[in-house]
């Protein structure tokens, strides 16, 4: 019943489902995307490290910062807008891994900032043993 | 196999989305800027086309494919971006220049010089 009597009494009801259809996390992003807030990434994986592709269009390479602390990558810039006012974004990601900050690779070219970074090595795997009871 | 080779590239071509590019347009007494965000868009890959009045403004990004690795999380994806202008009839259109920097697309449209501000001397009766 109650259910019910929100439906016809909400009147963002349509806004609701409208949201309930869209998954969030995409729209979000996309939102914050358009705002030059959050820059859209591809990332690529594998047993040695990482690649990661970022869309930076309009930003000055110099005033890119990426860096690497632990398992958490952060890209952070500076991006300026017409009349000289700049709008700062900045987006970490958290990864399963461990990375080394010593030997990351950034290059930019037409807008797309592309980095390079290895795994951390002489990360000790441990076995552990099992006890028995 | 030239033939099969064409076929994909066509194939791949229909296949991108086409959206329309982040831009602003700027304007002061001389022309008007326009800045046209076109990440991951190369040179070689941008076609400006002038027809009568319209200015439209064709691109292909490139998205980097990396051996190797497996892609993990993908948010951009291999679009045509276009947009397109219909310019006032005081835009010297002969004298438009592009650059292209930082992935953003900057165009310059100056205006003729009969409808550029100027000061009217006032001489004195």
């Amino acid at each position: 019943m109650r259910a019910y009597l929100s439906s016809i009494n909400n009147p963002w009801r349509v806004f609701d489902e409208l949201m309930n259809d869209v998954p969030f996390e995409v729209f979000n992003n996309e939102w914050r995307a358009r705002n030059g807030q959050y820059p859209r990434v591809n990332v690529w994986e594998n047993e040695k490290g990482l690649a990661v592709e970022a869309e930076v269009a309009g930003v000055d390479p110099d005033k890119l910062d990426v860096s690497v602390e632990s398992n958490v990558l952060t890209l952070k810039g500076e991006k300026e807008q017409a009349g000289g006012t700049k709008s700062e974004f900045q987006r970490s990601f958290s990864l399963p891994f461990e990375l080394d900050n010593e030997h990351i690779k950034a290059t930019a070219k037409n807008g797309v900032l592309t980095i390079l970074i290895p795994r951390k090595t002489g990360v000790e795997k441990r076995k552990i043993a099992i006890e028995k009871l | 196999m030239n033939l099969m080779k064409k076929q994909e590239q066509d194939v791949q071509k229909i296949n991108r989305v086409e959206v329309t590019p982040q831009t602003r347009i700027d304007e002061n007494g001389e022309a008007f800027t326009l800045t046209v965000e076109l990440p991951g868009v190369s040179e070689k890959d941008i076609a400006l086309t002038l027809e009568n009045r319209t200015l439209t403004i064709t691109a292909e990004n490139t998205v980097e494919v990396f051996k190797d690795y497996t892609l993990t999380l993908t948010e951009i994806p291999e679009v045509r971006y276009r947009t397109a202008f219909e310019l006032p009839e005081h835009v010297d259109t002969e004298a438009i220049k592009a650059t292209n920097r930082n992935g953003l697309l900057v165009l310059t449209l100056p205006k003729r010089e009969e409808v550029k501000p100027r000061r009217i001397a006032i001489t004195a009766g």
